[in-house]
């Protein structure tokens, strides 16, 4: 049997050798997390991943989610798996040791949600959103509600949701109209109606804890009237016992392409007015508190989307590599020549180097946000922390919007090397696909995510962070030209960087300019230049780590890459970077053009000019 | 209560093998290492024991360097601490051989009770768990599904021909354990990090008294003559015809003349 999910060989190289994750145990904050250690837990949530929560994927997509008597029911193979999650402790992974975390670095648990996720996104959907829900509770509770709440969903006892979206408030929230009445002893009673709430209710756990938006009675209108408050689904009692139902009624479920496993709810709360929940920080704080905990749930998507892809990939070539179907076509003419596998077809091969080119790239970048996110919890340089979070603001739209969308694409890429096999239900790729989808969509659409990049990041701190990044990609040319077979691919990216930094100009200049709403027309179109010249960054770094052990071991002999250990896999990797150097860059270089154009017909055209209404 | 585990590292049982290039051995490429996942049973038994009657569980492993991953697992899982034989002549060993340095490491240690797998999946002899029993003269009771030890005796539910055997063994016993003993547990985080600090200790063969021409290629009772790849498989055939008769007709008369099979 093949790899599942992911090619374990890369993700080790990402982790200790392109990132050097081993180097964060010189930090006081890791010094437990040598490369032992980051290596047996990789086992461990691989092992996990792939006995028990991958066989849980097809049923839960098959089966799905019942509402029964007003509760949910997920499908019954998700329970086995859910236990033996929390029992291994993995939903805490990250966080501090003294509120029942493991305290690992973000790189690591990137590694291991990789499995996870890619096993069963619908599933890890349920233990990934009470982390976030408790995350704001941990931060942002009293200390009353962090004793009655935090231990019991960090552990995955109770679960936890987000309420914000309403029928009339997603992409803009400051919309939103439900709302907090105070009763006077510190609880507010709340009312309204949150639709696609994902996870809202389910039978793995006894009790669940809804961080929810709304405004309290009389507060401004728009996003500064907001407040963020703690609802549980059955009322906690001081002493911690649980009490009374809490008037949180799921309407509905949502009818869905993908993620069957996982429940989107339609909910109302207090529709027998007796809802009630307690200030989850200040009044009118509410989007503020939203907003810190915004990076970490796109980074969380960004590896969700990511996911799919990696597993897509890795069946295609799997499928590619067993698949006996027609001959070579050196042997074209000749009727007695053997069928071969259909991984020895060029057009075969088109899309099996793509995808890895996507999937190998995608990785780096993620894993290196993930060295951000790290470098800001454990360095004691502030400048060097300052740094990493102006990066950690502009890579994380980009990376969200990006990665979710080129997994897409991956998974339709793998589906075409199934041919019509991979279209049947038969093999899992059209699962993949269907599930994917909802990942450029939830979190901030990739439309937002690129308004979020032009309007807010690039011209952050004076442009400060964009330059930054800018900075490192440079950093990594003028490292690349120094190795011995690499001055061409360093002269692709270095172009292709320099360009990114005209356009990134034009493209603030534009925004602020009369032409603001052509300039937003190509907001996406920016933001996947952007990804795309930091996947050829990646690509390039990935080669400076690469063409130097490829030449020890071989000593430029060709001959013996099939020899010596890891000599494949090293130039594997070169050669994936120089396709993406000649066969991918010039595209995007073609790209940056088309923006350059700055066409308004998008704008300028009249509605009736669409069709005919 | 003194519970013994022996454990042997053996390749990802997902792994593609090859015969090496000399056909005397087997290459497992760049393939994950595992615990013997009928070790795996053995571990869980020890530590389902241990948790009810108190005692410690210590794994005990002959094998390389690579091996001590193999400990720290089982660590990780909830043992107390490893020992492991590291030497070249381990590698090198047969089933008989391993037995050897097992027994020799074993007299060097307290033990009530000794688990382990009823075979490897590797070399699949199903040989060591027995011969270490009998090199230490000690009763061995084979592919058990049930244990239950009470009052210095273990009662034993084992596999039987066409049936299965209620076994009472006393102790200090070796049971080699079964598929369907149990499901072992994963590793939790918290007995990762904890594994790490537990302690491992490597012997040599000099250490347990072994001298190194006892064990070893030149010792062994086995001799491997080559290995050779499974045969590929032929592509199938379709047997043609125009309706479901002719076509039974077709089938049956290739399987009388062409297969003569009736």
């Amino acid at each position: 049997m093949a790899q599942l999910i992911s090619d374990r060989r890369d993700v080790d190289f990402v982790l200790f050798e392109q990132m050097e994750a081993q180097e964060l145990a010189k930090t006081k904050q890791y010094a437990q997390f040598n490369k032992k250690t980051i290596e047996m837990i990789i086992n461990e949530a691989r092992n996990l991943a792939i006995k028990e929560i991958l066989p849980t994927n097809k049923p839960g997509d098959e089966k799905g989610c019942r509402l029964e008597n007003g509760k949910v029911i997920v499908p019954e193979e998700f329970h086995r798996a859910y236990k033996l999650y929390c029992e291994g402790e993995w939903l805490a992974m990250a966080e501090d040791v003294e509120v029942g975390g493991q305290g690992f670095p973000i790189i690591v648990t990137q590694a291991a949600s990789e499995y996870f996720v890619g096993a069963n996104c619908a599933f890890m959907m349920y233990p990934g959103l009470t982390h976030g829900a408790a995350h704001l509770v941990e931060v942002y509770g009293t200390e009353k509600q962090k004793e009655l709440y935090l231990e019991k969903m960090y552990s995955g006892k109770w679960g936890g949701t987000m309420l914000l979206t309403e029928p009339d408030a997603g992409s803009d929230v400051g919309n939103l109209t439900t709302t907090a009445y105070p009763n006077g002893d510190g609880t507010y009673t709340i009312k309204g109606q949150k639709i696609f709430i994902s996870a809202g209710d389910h039978d793995l756990v006894e009790n669940i804890v809804h961080p929810v938006l709304a405004r309290i009675d009389g507060a401004p209108a728009g996003t500064k009237g907001i407040s963020l408050f703690a609802v549980p689904k059955i009322w906690v009692n001081d002493d911690g016992s649980l009490g009374e139902d809490n008037d949180v009624v799921i309407d509905r479920l949502e009818e869905k392409m993908g993620i069957h496993g996982n429940a989107t709810c339609v909910m109302i709360l207090g529709g027998k007015g007796k809802c009630k929940g307690t200030l989850l920080g200040e009044p009118n704080k509410g989007m503020r508190a939203m907003f810190q905990m915004m990076n970490e749930a796109r980074l969380g998507v960004g590896i969700q989307g990511f996911s799919f892809g990696t597993a897509a990939y890795m069946y295609a070539l799997d499928y590619a590599r067993q698949r006996v179907q027609g001959r070579s076509l050196l042997e074209f003419m000749n009727p007695d020549a053997p069928a071969v596998t259909i991984n020895n077809h060029p057009d075969v091969r088109r899309m099996l180097t793509w995808m890895k080119a996507m999937v190998d790239g995608m990785r780096s970048f993620i894993y290196y946000t993930g060295i951000c996110f790290d470098i800001v919890r454990s360095s004691n340089d502030e400048a060097e922390k300052e740094k990493a979070q102006g990066l950690i603001e502009v890579l994380i739209p980009i990376l969200k919007a990006y990665c979710t969308d080129k997994s897409f694409e991956v998974c339709v890429q793998a589906m075409q090397t199934y041919g019509g096999y991979g279209y049947t239900k038969e093999y899992p790729i059209e699962q993949l696909l269907r599930d994917c989808k909802i990942t450029g969509i939830y979190e901030g659409t990739n439309g937002i995510q690129s308004m979020d990049l032009l309007g807010r990041k690039l011209g952050m701190k004076g442009g400060k962070p964009f330059m930054d990044l800018v900075g490192e990609m440079s950093k990594t040319v003028a490292q690349a030209k120094g190795i011995a077979g690499l001055e061409t691919l360093a002269g692709q990216v270095e172009e292709a960087v320099g360009k990114l930094g005209e356009i990134a100009m034009l493209m603030g200049k534009t925004a602020m300019s009369e032409k603001v709403l052509t300039a937003f027309t190509y907001s996406y179109n920016f933001l996947d230049v952007c990804g795309d010249t930091v996947m050829a960054w990646m690509h390039l770094w990935r080669a400076c780590v690469a063409k130097p052990k490829l030449d020890a071991l071989t000593g430029g002999d060709p001959a013996l890459i099939t020899s010596k250990k890891d000599a494949a896999f090293y130039d594997g990797l070169v050669k994936t970077a120089q396709y993406f150097g000649s066969a991918i860059l010039p595209v995007t270089l073609g790209k940056m053009a088309a923006i350059k154009n700055m066409s308004s017909a998008a704008v300028d055209m009249l509605d009736e000019g669409y069709a005919g209404k | 209560m003194e519970i013994v585990v022996l454990l042997k590292q053996v390749a990802d049982t997902e792994a593609r093998v090859a015969p090496t290039a000399d056909g005397l051995g087997v290459s497992t490429g760049d393939a994950k290492k595992i615990i013997n996942p009928y070790d795996e049973f053995a571990v869980e038994e020890a530590l389902r024991i241990k948790q009810q009657l108190g005692g410690s569980v210590t794994i005990l492993s002959a094998g390389d360097d690579k091996a001590a991953e193999a400990i720290r697992t089982a660590l990780a899982m909830g043992a107390d601490k490893g020992v492991l034989v590291n030497d070249p002549a381990v590698m090198a060993s047969d089933g008989l051989g391993r037995a050897k340095i097992l027994a020799a490491a074993l007299k060097t240690m307290a033990f009530d009770l000794v688990l382990a797998g009823l075979r490897a999946v590797d070399d699949d002899s199903h040989l060591v768990g027995p011969a270490v029993a009998e090199l230490l003269g000690i009763p061995h009771v084979g592919g058990v599904l049930e244990v239950t030890v009470e009052n210095g005796s273990v009662f034993c539910l084992r596999a039987a021909d066409s049936g299965q055997a209620r076994v009472k063994a006393m102790l200090p016993a070796l049971l080699s354990a079964q598929k369907g003993l149990n499901t072992p547990r994963y590793a939790s985080m918290i007995g990762i990090m904890q594994a790490k600090k537990k302690p491992l200790q490597t012997l040599s063969l000099a250490d347990i008294g072994i001298s190194p021409d006892s064990v070893g290629p030149n010792a062994a009772k086995t001799i491997t003559k080559a290995f050779m790849p499974l045969p590929q498989r032929a592509a199938g055939r379709m047997i043609e015809g125009g309706t479901a008769q002719e076509k039974a007709a077709n089938l049956a008369k290739a399987l009388k003349n062409e297969a003569k099979v009736i």
